[in-house]
């Protein structure tokens, strides 16, 4: 019977209700609704035509704020590094000792740090959007197109808290109703691009784009979109247990408030202390491995003064997996940054760090040497890039995964479709750059 | 015997806190069997006669999408309340009135209390409560929940409408000759299953199946009538 049905009558019955309801209304109703403030805000930006453009513009300043406030705090802590790295390898008598303390810890943790400061800021400006109450309503306004996009309207906010980071933005995802709507909201959103992700598209786009690398940057965050969706529609079309539509959208527009300090603040430093903590653990773990890897067997790379990172350990097994990510055009040097990164996103930048053998005093220098490296062209460098976005969530999310969908079915899914899609779309690039003439 | 009144209405329209001025506090708290929603029960006397209170979950419609509609939804239709309240705030009545065409359609015999009647007049609001109550054909109550403002009358009401019982509603949404037709159509299959018929108000079980409600469907499955509808709906498709 569900087949034949379709949707038509539920949307056109909900629709006579409401008719019926403002014939009576005039009836009972006097006295004109005097506009309060909300209400002429709201007019605005939950217009129809203007609703989007409007969010667009937010998005587009939150991000500009993001970069521009944190360019000189990201300055700071490279300032500050680099005398650590200098002080360090100064005092310290031992060769391993102090290449273990200036390239790996201090040259791979502080590479990452750095970016400490653009994370905090995109948290801020969201905490700021979301406790002024314009979060609530951008939800409102994308509701009309997410629906036709298979997608809840509540699915919205999860998927713009992906941006920050996707464990909340999953976490968030419990505020959806039906378990289908949330399940799938669930699988698509690692493609939505977080912050671990963004150092990869700074250090890789600015070495290899040139003055297209803003551009870049941008195009990925709409390539996760846009695939996002793709998917969304795809799932909802052939998995069977996703068929039929999203429940309708009721959401309670909170009252537009003046953002307190004490509140905004506690809202980014909670989200920005779990880069913090994973920087502390896991990106710091990860570093030591790579520099480990990287500097053993040390008489073999260590020759005469010079560094021959060809004779490391990680060269051997980079050069081993290196076949699986020819046809993409990475060397054993992107392979294995990649293998590193489903740890975390951000160690692709820390192992890069440590492959050119970076002192810590110039952590900036990276972008440079990845450039004079030549290990990517821009064609290569963007399919890289896109790669990184797509090919698997980092380990925390895939945990947060399984344990929000409670099922290894589901996380097992999520971690195949997102490589083979990560595959498919970096080829694409490849291919499509070698069509247009560029290698 | 005692009357069994339901209240039900949308999230923050003051619900709780009527059916706690009308029990007087004592919420005897339980869960809805099977389910995690939490379910209030309460006792009030008033002129003598005994009232059951049950405070449904608050809901905007009464789809079968979640949960708490589910349940507020099958508690009117199984247990058939003698009274349903429905708690309306006056300052939003457009998004309100949706929940009370819906139970209008269920024929619940339902008493309105319009709720922050204070804050809809100093908004500017002038409401015509007697016109209101014409036009949808079911009594009306303003009341202001937090100084407990018309809860007597709410009650007086209430206990006239327990005894005159369900009287034919007279508004009945139109959805067009189309779909009316339709509709009838499956309300007279659906009327064949005497079983069925008895269980639920068929204009609703149609109306329902219609907009393909997952427990409607489900309902329909097991019947009789099922094999008519079938034919109703593809000789519509054409």
């Amino acid at each position: 019977m569900r087949e034949i049905l379709g949707e038509d009558a539920e949307v056109a019955f909900a629709e006579r209700r409401y008719a019926v309801i403002s014939e009576i209304l005039p009836k009972v109703l006097k006295g004109a609704k005097p506009l309060t403030r909300s209400d002429m805000l709201d007019k605005a930006l939950l217009n129809k035509y203007l609703g989007i453009p409007i969010f667009l513009a937010l998005w587009w300043a939150l991000f500009r704020f993001t970069f521009d406030v944190s360019a000189p705090f990201s300055d700071l802590i490279d300032m500050f590094f680099s005398w650590l790295g200098e002080t360090t390898s100064g005092a310290i008598a031992n060769e391993q000792i102090a290449s273990f303390l200036s390239d790996g810890i201090f040259g791979g943790l502080g590479g990452v740090l750095v970016f400490l400061p653009p994370i905090f800021f995109l948290f801020l400006g969201l905490a700021i959007l979301e406790d002024s109450g314009y979060l609530a309503r951008a939800a409102f306004v994308a509701d009309r197109i997410m629906y036709k996009l298979g997608l809840h309207g509540k699915s919205f906010i999860p998927m713009l808290i992906g941006f920050g980071c996707n464990i909340p933005g999953i976490m968030a995802t419990r505020t959806i109703d039906r378990e289908e709507d949330r399940i799938l909201t669930i699988l698509v959103n690692p493609l939505m691009s977080c912050s671990a992700r963004l150092p990869v598209y700074i250090l890789v786009g600015g070495a290899v784009l040139g003055g297209y690398a803003a551009a870049g940057v941008y195009s990925m965050y709409i390539l996760g979109i846009a695939l996002a969706v793709l998917m969304a529609l795809l799932f909802r079309r052939v998995i069977p247990y996703f068929k039929g539509k999203p429940s309708p959208f009721i959401l309670e527009l909170p009252m537009y408030a003046k953002p307190t300090l004490r509140n905004t603040l506690i809202h980014m430093w909670e989200r920005g202390v779990l880069f913090l903590k994973k920087a502390g653990t896991i990106i710091f773990l990860g570093i030591i491995v790579v520099w480990l890897l990287s500097s053993y067997p040390w008489n073999a790379v260590h020759v005469e003064g010079e560094f021959l990172l060809e004779n490391s350990y990680l060269a051997m097994f980079g050069k081993t997996i290196e076949p699986i990510f020819r046809p993409l055009g990475f060397n054993w040097m992107g392979a294995v940054a990649l293998f590193f990164g489903f740890i975390a996103k951000e160690i692709v930048v820390g192992t890069f760090a440590t492959l050119f053998g970076l002192q810590a005093e110039e952590a900036e220098e990276v972008i440079p040497a990845l450039k004079s490296s030549g290990i990517f062209t821009p064609v290569t460098g963007l399919a890289f890039m896109a790669f990184t976005l797509i090919y698997l969530p980092c380990i925390a999310t895939i945990g947060v995964i399984y344990r929000e969908t409670n099922s290894w079915k589901w996380t097992l899914f999520t971690v195949i479709y997102e490589l083979m899609l990560a595959y498919v779309v970096a080829m694409a690039i490849v291919w499509i750059g070698g069509l247009l003439g560029y290698a | 015997m005692a009357i069994r009144v339901a209240v039900i209405g949308n999230p923050n329209v003051g619900k709780t806190l009527i059916f706690n001025n009308l029990i007087g506090g004592k919420a005897h708290v339980g869960n809805w069997p099977g389910k995690t929603v939490e379910k209030k029960e309460g006792k009030c006397v008033h002129k003598g006669v005994e009232m059951k209170i049950i405070d449904l979950p608050g809901t905007y419609s009464l789809t079968a999408n979640s949960i708490d509609e589910l349940v507020a939804r099958n508690y009117i239709v199984e247990e058939k309340p003698d009274v349903v309240i429905d708690i309306v705030d006056s300052s939003n009545l457009e998004r309100n009135l949706y929940l009370t065409l819906q139970l209008l359609e269920l024929e619940a015999n339902i008493v309105i209390a319009l709720n922050k009647f204070d804050i809809a007049r100093d908004l500017g609001y002038e409401i015509d409560v007697n016109e209101l109550s014409k036009l949808l054909g079911i009594p009306v109550v303003p009341t202001v929940a937090t100084t407990k403002e018309g809860m007597e009358e709410l009650k007086d009401v209430v206990l006239k409408a327990a005894r005159e019982k369900r009287k034919k509603r007279k508004i009945e949404v139109s959805y067009g000759k189309k779909f009316d037709e339709l509709i009838l159509k499956i309300q007279r299959a659906i009327e064949k299953d005497e079983e069925l018929s008895k269980k639920y108000p068929t204009r609703w079980l149609a109306i329902k199946v219609l907009e393909a409600d997952e427990e409607a469907l489900k309902i329909v499955d097991r019947s009789t009538c099922k094999h008519e509808i079938v034919n109703q709906l593809l000789e519509m498709k054409g």
